[in-house]
């Protein structure tokens, strides 16, 4: 099989700026990404590294479908289900965390007889015991945390996009969370993995993007790119 | 997503919903009725006994129009902010942002369903007998739900774009509750050309009107208006849906740069 026809996703000459009102007369404008390209590879685990404001969520978001581009083209796949694995969003606080975990599975894609079949799974891995019953407002973002990772770790996505999701709970569950998405990448999970943190991105990614204030300063093999990000801070 | 996907996370949603709201409330479910008929007897209070109306009837006629106006009123106003709340789910998948506003509905009809059980079952207490002529309410329910369908999209739309428009939205149903004949009777204004205006151009007056003559006073519908309401309310939603798939990743730009 050549290279090209394993490309799940290409990203041509991405740009993303956008306006926020400040108040009736007053338009900020921001640019946050400009000129990227990239492939991204069946089966691959994409690291993006970059400080805090870079634009890795919105590169991200852009690669998940979320947002579009202001400028050039996402090209992808027929029929990939996508979907962004981060820090305690995407819950309904008054719901508990079964109703949650079933309504995310769901929405992530699956079947309501699979959502239901995972929800042991779900309660399992994420080691929530009884409050798995409880409203997620009473959660901990630890707890919140661990709810989300579970269920997107129970779930059919063709490519996994995690945002920094590594960074919270206790250094227990960071441990087997890694472990699981290493066994998921070991089979063909596609993953693109976001963090500031390099450590995480060194053990788990085939390639890296370093991004920096919104173009692509370097990408390829892990360890030399990590070495050149990491002498910057 | 196929559309009955959506349809089944949209009542997914609004169970869920329904679930925890009554786990949250000590009277639970009971709240169902109890919220709407408290609602009436302030009315009652303020427009009866205080301001003596001078209906005999007042109270049954206040119901059959204050019942399915708070159907549209909590509707559309906890549909307005369904979407930015659910920014963290907006940030993460790609759905249809519609399915928000939607599940809101969903959970006021449901709750209106067990209302308007309530509500035949006042009328026939107080000695109206039911009669097949009561087949009329189900046009009537059909079009003030695309009315509601319309209105909450349009609504939770704007307000992605301009939070601005919660307030504008709860001022707008705070007028329509006035010029909707809510507690007055459109039919006794003094100048018959204006009840004419009221029921041509504000199809919630027509619609509250439609359910007094039906359920009250035993009197025939204006069919041909309410067909031609009907057809203009369903292209209205469909129109509305449209706009708001095509405008998905504009909205989501929108709520997650807020």
């Amino acid at each position: 099989m050549n290279e090209a026809s394993n490309v799940l996703l290409s990203l041509q000459e991405i740009g993303l700026c956008y306006e926020r009102r400040g108040s009736l007369f007053k338009r900020i404008s921001h640019e946050i990404l400009r000129g990227i390209n990239l492939d991204l590879y069946r089966g691959e685990t994409l690291g993006i590294v970059g400080r805090n404001g870079c634009g890795k969520s919105s590169l991200l978001r852009i690669m998940a479908g979320i947002m579009d581009p202001t400028s050039g083209s996402v090209l992808i796949e027929p029929d990939i289900h996508r979907a962004v694995l981060a820090i305690g969003l995407g819950f309904r606080p008054d719901l508990t965390g079964r109703d949650n975990a079933y309504l995310s599975s769901i929405l992530q894609g699956n079947s309501k007889k699979q959502a239901k079949e995972y929800l042991g799974s779900i309660k399992q891995f994420s080691e929530l015991g009884d409050a798995f019953e409880d409203p997620v407002k009473t959660y901990s973002s630890g707890m919140q945390s661990r709810l989300g990772f579970s269920t997107a770790l129970f779930s059919h996505v063709d490519i996994l996009f995690i945002d920094e999701v590594l960074s919270v709970g206790d250094g227990y569950f960071q441990k087997k969370a890694l472990s699981a998405i290493k066994e998921k990448i070991s089979g063909d999970q596609t993953v693109v993995f976001v963090s500031h943190s390099s450590a995480s991105v060194k053990s788990i990614c085939d390639r890296v993007i370093w991004l920096q204030d919104g173009v692509i300063k370097m990408q390829g093999e892990v360890t030399s790119t990590v070495r050149a990000y990491e002498k910057t801070l | 997503m196929t559309f009955t996907r959506f349809l089944s996370l949209v009542d997914i949603q609004a169970r869920m919903s329904l679930r925890a709201d009554a786990s949250r409330f000590f009277l639970g479910y009971i709240w169902w009725f109890l919220e709407p008929l408290l609602f009436v007897l302030i009315f009652y209070f303020i427009f009866d006994i205080v301001l003596e109306s001078g209906r005999s009837d007042f109270l049954l006629f206040l119901i059959c129009g204050n019942l399915p106006f708070m159907w549209f009123a909590s509707s559309v106003s906890s549909s307005a902010l369904s979407i930015l709340v659910s920014k963290g789910l907006v940030g993460q998948i790609d759905i249809p942002k519609a399915i928000f506003p939607m599940a809101k509905i969903q959970e006021g009809l449901y709750k209106q369903a067990a209302v308007f059980l309530l509500l035949i079952a006042i009328v026939v207490s107080s000695g109206v007998a039911p009669s097949l002529h009561w087949l009329w309410l189900f046009p009537l329910i059909v079009t003030e739900y695309l009315i509601i369908v319309t209105c909450s999209l349009v609504g939770a739309m704007l307000v992605c774009f301009a939070k601005d428009f919660t307030l504008l939205i709860s001022l707008t149903i705070t007028f329509l509750m006035f010029v909707s004949g809510v507690f007055w009777d459109v039919r006794t204004l003094p100048n018959p050309e204006f009840t004419e205006l009221f029921l041509l151009v504000n199809p919630l007056a027509f619609l509250f009107d439609g359910f007094r003559q039906v359920l009250l006073y035993n009197q025939p519908l204006d069919v041909a208006h309410l067909a031609r309401l009907l057809v203009v309310c369903l292209v209205a939603a469909a129109l509305v849906l449209g706009t708001m798939s095509r405008l998905d990743r504009v909205i989501a730009t929108r709520v997650l740069a807020e």
